[in-house]
């Protein structure tokens, strides 16, 4: 009876019972929406820093990754020996070498600090898919003398394939060197570290101009199994005696950690836009409240008790939650079906100096959680029935006698 | 055999710092069968002393007794028992919920008694509604009646978990005296019928002629009990 009465309930001053599961719906719908893209960035931030700048494992020198913000050259190693124990490693996929050095960009008016990435142009698909990402103009080629840049730092400096740039840097030895070279390719991987700051130039031109002769600075390596990369650093790091081994995760730690405080905070962000939707649950069922007081003093008068008199209200506050719930939790499973995923969005418009914001990606795309579905629709239930408490229990102490002379 | 006992019961009313006596000290009781009004000027006490009847208050002083239970040692839920069980509610405003047709409104109080199975209730709720007259309203919400009609849901209501007595506050006051009329002879008609106890307030003359008893208040004391 209660529950048949409550339902009625909420359907006797509709608009209000509307705007209100509109705002839960709303609330709930971005909470849901918002920890699908921010975890489809998270992930994709994870993937890019692992598929274009890390591998699943990187060995340096040791010593290297205490003054990796650096990238100090004097650490450099002949990577020969090692690339051939690892590549008989039946475990390794992949292992490439790279030089990593910073540089300065200019075009003669103006400069830019940017990252040198060496690469070797026949063997980095092993552990890299930078290729993948060439937007436009050529591959290297291992005698190249020419260099990939990022898409947003061609657009910074308004050059295009064929242009040429000047890098000025610094040699192992810390002499300057300044280096004249064509733009053959534009990269474009939605990756900020990349697009925004690097310079991908062909190992071996790295290593005639750095005076590091058959050296580089780290050794990337991409596992079969990604389950396998905490045995095999603890492994190589006791084979090794030399090099320190490092995970992916070891090195881009600021970068998770950025992430996602960044995550938890949008997260929290709407998860409060949320609350103050369902504080409407309190008014409306406050409202409701006044609006019935003879009627709750004719149903104790018949013998409801108190605690039935809350129920009914806690009950009506939970219904309006729970189909704001549910509509919340169909709107984004339809948002996310048809457009998160398969869609995504583009927002490197809305934000230029991608460096700072924590994310490499600046392509949101959403990713499955089921778990916030569930956690979403048990908040947008539980926390309505809370906020109800309030007003009900405020109907309970009505005294008949009371309720039954107002108007 | 009373229904319900009042020994010496006192009422007052704390009106800022001033203590207001709205029943001083009455002693009398309701006899099973009894269709009585209670009449008399405002402020006399008519409301307080049914608020006392339908244990929806409890006395400064003095005892009430429906049947054993002194309602003053009553907690709210036995009060809302003693509620549930004995007594039946007949309101000026009529009270119905909107949101319930007829029919559930009247089954309401059946189901609040938790004695009866869905069929017994129906077959119940249909007989009541069919004693008062709108047997062919049942479906309809309290908004798609007249007030007579809606007032005789309430008697319904009222009557349909046979409770030991009904209370009525001015239940002619919101209608033309025509159906006024038609509402009190129904409840006349149910008290013969059913051996139905009536208790209603009012200061309509019309309403106090139909009394088997009336009972006169003046300053929250009776000023005359007469049998008809």
């Amino acid at each position: 009876m209660l529950i048949k009465l409550a339902f009625r309930n909420i359907f006797r001053n509709y608009r209000r019972t509307f705007f209100t599961f509109l705002a839960i719906t709303i609330g709930l719908t971005l909470l849901v929406l918002m920890d699908s893209l921010l975890h489809g960035m998270e992930m994709d931030t994870f993937q890019k820093i692992i598929s274009l700048e890390t591998g699943h494992l990187r060995i340096y020198s040791k010593g290297y990754k205490e003054d990796i913000d650096n990238l100090p050259l004097e650490l450099a190693f002949d990577p020969t020996a090692l690339l051939n124990t690892l590549h008989a490693d039946p475990l390794v996929k992949g292992a490439v070498p790279r030089v990593n050095f910073r540089i300065m960009l200019s075009d003669s008016v103006n400069e830019l600090p940017a990252l040198g990435m060496a690469i070797d142009p026949l063997a980095d698909d092993q552990v890299f898919e930078l290729q993948k990402n060439l937007a436009k103009g050529t591959w290297l080629t291992a005698d190249d003398d020419g260099m990939l840049i990022g898409n947003e730092l061609a657009k910074d400096f308004n050059v295009n394939v064929g242009d040429t740039l000047t890098l000025l840097t610094r040699t192992k030895f810390s002499t300057y060197q300044a280096i004249d070279l064509k733009i053959k390719g534009i990269i474009q991987s939605y990756d900020t570290e990349i697009d925004n700051n690097s310079v991908i130039l062909p190992l071996a031109l790295a290593q005639r101009s750095l005076d590091l002769g058959s050296e580089v600075s780290d050794i990337s390596i991409r596992l079969k199994d990604q389950g396998q990369i905490d045995q095999l650093k603890k492994r190589y790091n006791s084979e090794f005696k030399d090099f320190e081994t490092w995970a992916w995760q070891d090195i881009a730690e600021n970068v998770i950690a950025l992430t996602q405080t960044k995550s938890k905070g949008s997260k929290l962000m709407i998860f409060c836009v949320m609350i103050i939707a369902l504080i409407g649950i309190t008014n409306t069922i406050l409202m409701s409240v006044f609006e019935r007081t003879r009627e709750i003093g004719m149903m104790a008068a018949f013998g409801l008790k108190r605690r039935q008199i809350v129920a009914l209200f806690v009950l009506e506050g939970s219904m309006i939650g729970l189909l704001g719930s549910a509509s919340a939790c169909l709107l984004a499973f339809l948002l996310i079906y048809f457009w998160a995923v398969p869609i995504g969005w583009d927002f490197g418009w809305m934000l230029k100096d991608m460096g700072s914001f924590g994310y490499r990606s600046y392509y949101m795309t959403g990713v499955w959680n089921p778990g916030m579905f569930l956690e979403a629709f048990l908040l947008g239930v539980i926390v309505s029935a809370l906020t109800s408490i309030y007003p009900a229990r405020l109907a309970a102490k009505l005294e008949p006698t009371e309720a039954l002379r107002r108007y | 055999m009373s229904v319900v006992k009042m020994e010496n019961v006192t009422k007052n009313y704390n009106v800022g710092k001033l203590e207001v006596p709205a029943l001083r000290g009455l002693t009398f009781s309701i006899e099973k069968g009894d269709f009585a009004a209670i009449a008399g000027p405002s402020g006399s006490g008519k409301t307080t002393l049914l608020n006392l009847f339908g244990c929806l208050d409890k006395p400064s002083g003095g005892k009430v007794f429906i049947e054993d239970h002194d309602i003053i040692k009553l907690s709210p839920d036995e009060l809302a028992d003693v509620r549930n069980n004995h007594i039946g509610f007949i309101f000026q405003n009529f009270n119905l919920i909107p949101v319930l047709s007829a029919f559930e409104n009247v089954e309401f109080p059946l189901i609040l008694l938790k004695k009866h199975s869905a069929k017994q209730r129906k077959e119940l709720v249909m007989k009541m509604l069919a004693d008062v007259g709108i047997a062919d309203l049942a479906g309809r919400r309290p908004t798609e009646m007249s007030g007579g009609q809606q007032q005789r849901v309430a008697i319904a209501r009222a009557l349909v978990k046979n409770p030991d007595y009904v209370l009525a506050d001015e239940p002619t006051a919101n209608l033309d005296s025509r159906t006024g009329e038609g509402i009190l002879s129904l409840m006349k008609e149910m008290n013969s019928k059913l051996q139905m106890t009536f208790i209603f307030s009012t200061h309509d003359p019309r309403v106090m002629a139909h009394a088997k008893r009336l009972i006169t208040l003046r300053d929250g004391e009776i000023e005359a009990d007469e049998r008809a």
